[in-house]
């Protein structure tokens, strides 16, 4: 049996107005069994636990991007009216910033969070059977959240959006024969234009939460069907040994108090440091210095470039192309590679392979912010 | 004027004042409500019969004095440094108006101290109820400090109408009474009361969540529930408090903190909308962090989460004192004093006779125009501005040739009431050379890059300097 930190007494009180209405909507919906199945469910609680928040914090940020898209939509005007309509919202409709900072800074806090959740994950070796599913969808997500950011990054068209998505419809167009199509296809032309911010706008307001919510229910469904992962030093302790708390209430408030402060932090972000608008694009004018792709793009970017250095003319960007994409899936197949429950060579391998992977992001990030000329 | 040794490069005069300030906000009133807290919770203690509640009152009395007594005098102190230095003619006049006042405030301070340090040694030395005088007297003490101080910050927004009919008549202390008690003075007594009560209970639930949950599980949980109580009067009373405080306000003063509703085009002007509003989710953040995480699960509540209340409060307090200390802009003294330590009554007289010939900045005979409006911009601009860093000079002109930059120094110095500047910089006083040489000076501070000429979307890997 596990050692458990219950929940809180409960008090007695008399029957109260709040306690009927409880009880009229508990005989319709079935509410106390549901929170009767969140009591049986617990969660691990050890040292490590902090790490469970992150799955939650990334959730939390979506259901807020989600909102704050939704008033978006309200006022802005795709194709040639983009940049019009997001310079309204930022400069004349009553908090318009606020809700348009928040949007682009959750974006770019999921983006974040995810990450943390997703190495916190590969750590605990959480990948393991059965939970690859868990962890190919994780990762499914990750990358869908990507997209999302960089068809959101050219929507208000100004002059920063417009050639930085530039640059990063670049990368596929090194992929040989194909690429140059695959880059019309995004662009819709040979060039970004009203054209492109149709696409894109389509794309992150439609095709991609059509891909991205199904699969995140898919996600959450085998969270909650295989539990959550414990980490090797846990494994360890013999059972009898390792804490846990009920899911509801005791994990369940931690959880909302983790997103209050996700909610402080974006705030403070998005108050602080509201999301400007710079002019609108124009192709006949020079590409502002410094042009670079969102951080989380950074790492790619760099990898590609300094390949395209090292070897002559497009195929060194190619190369490098290959090489990321051959990091990605040993990524993604690694519950193939670290099947073992013990703490094998393979186990150590793998987490040798995790280190490696954040030291390369974090360098060739690091490196790419610290190479940009200054901006003005 | 200011002194022309007092150079802040990159940060400013005013955040060497705020970053002081801040922390000395959080814990004078946390020594304010601790205070209460102490006895309180002694006397509930003593009442219950549960002694088992004492080491963990003593445990936080240690914690108390060594917090109120270093750190809260030692920032206390840097703020008469700072401010002396940051604003000397502000600071000259609060002093010349309030001097009984303060005098009165280090003397109950000293007491206050004293009690303290004398409470944490006689736990378990003196009898019980005689402890708890003590804890009460400390309390007494610890309160009249803000019921001074409140009413010379106040002051600042609010003089009253009684005191500006007497400034600078040599006659100020006639209207003590009503300067100290001016028209903020009571809505802000209340809300820092209640803020000092908040903080009790935020502080205290950093000292108990280090009690072990499993080892002393009930008295952990029955101190954690108690301080997060503390935190209930702020929750309900608060708004109300703070709906009286801005009725109170001038309404040019309150127009500031609607700049930011529909634009951030304006970047600083609209700071106080931002900053409002990190006040007001930092505040409901507080309350809902401590109900779900402490009240919720008191035996879980382990120090991490109690220091991430803490440096919530932290920007609470941070962001709320931003916003009281820019709702006076363009004034350091309202209707009086603007923040570069011009007085109002002085515009026309330095418009005339030269803002350079009043003050400490004046230039050696045969200085260039460069140097005079150098000098221009360390006496008139120097107070909020720097070159490089907050607020910078540069960065704010960047792009301007000398006609834009002139332009602009002209607005500032026609001052018209319907200028978005107007509302938060001072009128530029000076005779036309002087303006003239700030306009050349600054003009010099920004250069302009040369045009690049236009080429077709960069490729790839051109946007950098690595190919």
């Amino acid at each position: 049996m596990e050692k458990s930190l219950s929940a809180e007494p409960k008090s007695t009180s008399p029957a109260t107005w709040s306690t009927q209405i409880w009880d009229w909507a508990d005989a319709r919906l079935g509410l106390s069994e549901v929170i009767h199945l969140a009591e049986k469910k617990r969660v691990p609680d050890h040292r490590h636990s902090f790490w469970y928040y992150w799955g939650g914090i990334t959730l939390f940020f979506f259901i807020v991007m989600c909102f704050s898209g939704v008033l978006l939509l309200i006022y802005y005007r795709p194709g040639d009216g983009a940049y019009e309509s997001v310079r309204q919202i930022t400069y004349d409709i009553k908090f318009g910033w606020l809700i348009r900072s928040t949007h682009s800074w959750a974006a770019n806090l999921m983006l974040a969070s995810a990450f943390i959740h997703m190495f916190s994950a590969y750590f605990m070796k959480a990948y393991r059977g059965p939970r690859e599913f868990t962890w190919w969808s994780g990762f499914g997500l990750l990358l869908l959240g990507m997209v999302f950011g960089f068809s959101g990054y050219l929507l208000p068209m100004d002059d920063l959006a417009y050639f930085a998505t530039k640059v990063g419809l670049a990368i596929p167009a090194v992929i040989p024969v194909v690429g140059p199509w695959i880059a019309n296809l995004i662009r819709g032309g040979p060039d970004v234009n009203a054209f492109t911010v149709s696409r894109f706008f389509a794309l992150h307001v439609v095709v991609l939460p059509a891909l991205f919510i199904p699969l995140l229910m898919f996600h959450l469904l085998l969270v909650q069907k295989h539990g959550m992962s414990i980490p090797e030093s846990e494994e360890r302790k013999p059972e009898s040994e390792r804490m846990s708390v009920p899911f509801f209430p005791n994990f369940a408030m931690k959880d909302l108090a983790m997103w209050l402060i996700a909610l402080n932090v974006l705030a403070l972000m998005a108050s602080l440091f509201p999301w400007g608008l710079g002019d609108a694009a124009d192709s006949l004018k020079p590409a502002p210095m410094g042009i670079h792709p969102e951080w989380y793009f950074m790492s790619s970017f760099e990898v590609l470039k300094l390949f395209g250095q090292w070897f002559p003319g497009e195929a060194g960007e190619f190369l490098g192309l290959i090489l990321f994409n051959l990091g990605l899936i040993l990524w993604v197949l690694i519950p193939f590679y670290d099947t073992s429950s013990k703490y094998g060579m393979r186990a150590r391998l793998a987490t040798y392979f995790g280190l490696f992977v954040i030291a390369i992001l974090m360098t060739t990030t690091i490196w790419g912010y610290a190479v940009l000329p200054p901006t003005h | 004027m200011n002194y022309p040794v007092w150079l802040v490069p990159i940060f400013g005069t005013g955040w060497v004042v705020g970053s002081i300030a801040i922390i000395h906000v959080l814990i004078s009133h946390f020594a304010v409500g601790g205070g209460f807290f102490l006895p309180l919770a002694e006397m509930k203690a003593m009442k219950e019969g549960r002694r088992d509640w004492f080491p963990q009152l003593k445990m936080f009395s240690k914690f108390f004095l060594v917090l109120t007594g270093v750190f809260g005098a030692v920032t206390g102190v840097g703020i008469w440094f700072a401010i002396g230095l940051a604003s000397p003619e502000g600071t000259s006049t609060l002093i010349h108006n309030f001097v009984f006042a303060w005098g009165s405030e280090w003397m109950i301070f000293l007491i206050e101290l004293t009690l303290a340090a004398v409470y944490y040694y006689t736990w378990d030395r003196i009898p019980d109820e005689l402890h708890l005088r003590l804890g009460f007297l400390y309390a007494i003490f610890a309160f009249l400090t803000l019921v001074i101080i409140n009413g010379i910050l106040t002051f600042m927004l609010t003089p009253s109408k009684g005191w500006l009919e007497v400034a600078g008549t040599g006659h100020e202390a006639d209207a003590f009474f009503q300067a100290f008690f001016n028209p903020t003075y009571w809505p802000s007594l209340f809300l820092r009361t209640l803020v000092c009560i908040s903080l009790a209970g935020i502080f205290s639930l950093a000292v108990f969540s280090r009690l072990d949950g499993k080892k002393d599980g009930k008295v952990k949980r029955e101190m954690i529930r108690w301080s997060a109580m503390w935190l209930l009067p702020a929750f309900i009373l608060m708004p109300f408090c703070f709906l009286w405080y801005l009725w109170m306000v001038p309404a040019s003063q309150r127009e500031l903190m609607s700049l930011g509703i529909s634009t951030i085009g304006s970047g600083a002007f609209t700071q106080v909308t931002r900053l409002g509003l990190i006040t007001l989710m930092t505040s409901g953040t507080i309350v809902g962090v401590v109900y779900f995480l402490a009240y919720q699960s008191p035996r879980d509540f382990k120090f991490g989460h109690a220091m991430s209340v803490v440096m919530l409060a932290l920007i609470a307090t941070a962001s709320t004192e931003c916003v009281r200390e820019m709702l006076r802009k363009p004034y350091v003294i309202d209707q009086w004093m603007y923040s570069n330590g011009v007085r109002k009554t002085q515009v026309a007289k330095f418009n005339q006779e030269g803002f350079l010939t009043h003050s400490p900045w004046q230039p050696p005979a045969g200085a260039t125009p460069v140097e005079v409006g150098r000098r221009m911009f360390m006496g008139e601009c120097m107070a909020c501005h720097t070159l490089d860093g907050y607020r910078g000079i540069k960065g704010l002109l960047g792009g301007r040739d000398e006609k834009a930059i002139g332009n602009i120094l002209e607005m500032l110095h026609k001052d018209q009431a319907d200028s978005p500047y107007s509302k938060f910089m001072p009128p530029l006083v000076g005779t036309d050379e002087e303006i003239a040489d700030l306009r050349i000076y600054l003009a010099s501070l920004v250069t302009t890059p040369p045009p690049t000429p236009p080429s077709a979307a960069p490729p790839l890997a051109a946007t950098t300097p690595l190919r």
